[in-house]
């Protein structure tokens, strides 16, 4: 197990409104952002920095004006590479696509210290201008979009389904929220972190029916970068780390909808990935500690839930609303603040939930450290777009 | 089998692109009539429609004329959506999943109660510039009329 890539260290901008206006007199760049990040999270991990032999970058927003960013941040911290350099993209996947591909460049043995890092970079744009091109990203670009869907809208579909199928009204699953925000108190990376009441969840103007704002996404910038290494390096260098103890794919080659009634609150492609990697860790879900999922509405979370085999299928809003998922519950989920309260600078959001098992299984996440943390889940995916990428990660002896 | 036409005054806010294969289905739509393909070979059905099967990936495929009535499986209506349909917000859209078995999502038109379960029919939206499909309470009559 020479090869076998483990995570050394992490570095990451709190989620708020970094991006500046196109007029305005003083800008905030990307990639001064990111350089710093670098430089940080390569000092957090210990490793030298002539051993780093892959980059590979979250391909940030089209409004980030620096483009072709790997190779130009390649250049900017002069990090010559024999593993490779290059931007990934695969939708809400993409930070996540970012530390896959990493920990692939460590196993392959093309290098022994690899970064993930990605920026994100959008809240200078308006919501209803980023729509315009997030409507694109919808189903069938040509059947779907001209009928106005946007991305939250079938996770509004999503919603609805969950309530009429499962008898679960809206305060139950609005309760993600309130969990989501209580966690969000105490990480000093959220970018809403102001305690919220069930009754203010629930008050707010609707966005998507039923949903209304604080149960869907806010819009953030962010940036984070974290240190892949083998573990050999690791060791020899005597690192703390943090071991990937199994990683699962699934795809059902269905983008959306497909053209014959299935079940859409199933979250099929996270179930199969959710189980292929308790397989491959040799554990189940009663074996995890904390888990940080990619889930940008409420009542994702809870079909995410239901689908990593943390609660039976109709339950999960009510395990949410009873405090199972809350930090000292049976299985804290987003105790970073998770995406509604955290934040969800997107491409970048699957590296800020590295970050947050990171520090929780290194037992270094302050007031909100899960009580011996060992074993953390990492699932990233993408609802009714299907992709879904799962990682075990385990606290290194 | 027509879908009974419901014509609106102004253009879509996003046009589809008609390709050499896909402008049957639109040229139908216009006419009142939901079309989707068929495998000849495996006679599945696929929708939007496709000049290849995807299930045995084989291009010998014909058109088939849909019944169109069918169920809610979910909606939404959407109150915050991208700026080139703001003049529409909010807008109620969602998925229908029709007795002959296929699913489609489009625009509910009409303001009826939108709940899951349902009954709905298509209907043929005519805008000024094309149509595109919708589905609306079955047995409604908002602004239509029959061919």
């Amino acid at each position: 197990m020479s090869c076998r890539p483990v995570i050394i260290g992490c570095s990451a901008l709190p989620v708020g409104r970094h991006q500046t206006p196109s007029n305005a007199e003083v800008h905030v760049v990307e990639h001064e952002l990111l350089a710093r990040l670098v430089v940080e999270a390569m000092a957090d991990s210990g490793a030298e920095r002539e051993r780093v032999g892959a980059i590979v970058v979250a391909q940030p927003r089209p409004y980030t004006r620096q483009q072709y960013f790997s190779t130009f941040m390649t250049s900017y911290l002069r990090i010559p590479c024999d593993g490779i350099v290059m931007e990934v993209l695969g939708n809400g996947l993409t930070g996540a696509l970012a530390f896959d591909k990493a920990l692939d460049e460590v196993a392959l043995g093309r290098t022994e210290v690899a970064l993930a890092l990605g920026i994100n970079m959008e809240t200078a744009i308006s919501a209803r201008d980023h729509m315009m091109e997030s409507m694109r990203k919808t189903g069938d670009v040509d059947f779907h979009a001209p009928a106005g869907f946007t991305p939250i809208s079938w996770y509004a579909l999503d919603m609805q389904r969950y309530m009429f199928e499962y008898g679960v009204s809206r305060s139950e699953v609005a309760s993600v929220a309130v969990k989501n925000r209580g966690h969000a108190a105490h990480n000093p990376l959220a970018q809403f972190r102001k305690p919220i009441t069930l009754e203010e969840v629930l008050a707010q103007r609707s966005i998507v029916e039923p949903l209304g704002l604080y149960e869907v996404p806010p819009r953030g910038d962010g940036a984070a970068c974290v240190v892949i290494a083998s573990e050999q390096y690791a060791r020899r260098r005597g690192l703390s780390y943090v071991i990937i103890r199994s990683r699962a794919f699934h795809h059902e080659g269905v983008h959306q909808i497909g053209d014959v009634p299935a079940d859409m609150i199933g979250f099929t492609a996270a179930a199969t990935a959710a189980a292929a990697g308790f397989e491959a860790a040799g554990l189940g879900p009663d074996a995890v500690d904390l888990a940080e999922l990619y889930a940008p509405c409420t009542i994702v979370e809870v079909l995410a839930s239901e689908a990593a085999g943390f609660f039976p299928k109709g339950l999960g809003a009510h395990a949410a609303a009873t405090g199972m998922t809350s930090l000292g519950g049976k299985i804290p989920i987003g105790t970073s603040g998770g995406l509604t309260s955290r934040g969800h600078p997107s491409y970048a959001t699957p590296l800020y939930s590295v970050v947050e098992l990171f520090d929780q299984l290194r037992g270094r996440a302050g007031p909100r450290q899960v009580d011996s943390a060992r074993i953390g889940f990492l699932m990233n995916e993408l609802g009714n777009y299907n992709a879904a990428l799962v990682h075990v990660l385990e606290a290194a002896k | 089998m027509t879908m009974p036409l419901v014509k609106l005054s102004h253009s879509r806010r996003y046009p589809p692109r008609a390709t050499e294969f896909t402008r049957v289905f639109w040229d139908a739509l216009a006419e009142g009539r939901f079309l989707v393909t068929r495998c000849r070979g495996c006679q599945r059905h696929s929708f939007p429609p496709k000049p290849i099967c995807p299930h045995c990936w084989t291009d010998v495929i014909d058109w088939e004329e849909i019944t169109t009535e069918g169920r809610i499986y979910s909606w939404t209506r959407v109150h915050a959506g991208p700026a080139i349909f703001e003049e529409d917000l909010p807008y109620a859209i969602g998925i229908v999943d029709l007795d002959c078995g296929i699913r489609v999502a489009c625009p509910f038109i009409g303001d009826a109660a939108w709940q899951c379960g349902m009954a709905v029919e298509m209907v043929s939206v005519i805008y000024a510039d094309g149509p595109f499909f919708g589905a609306r309470q079955k047995g409604g009559s908002h602004n239509s009329y029959m061919v």
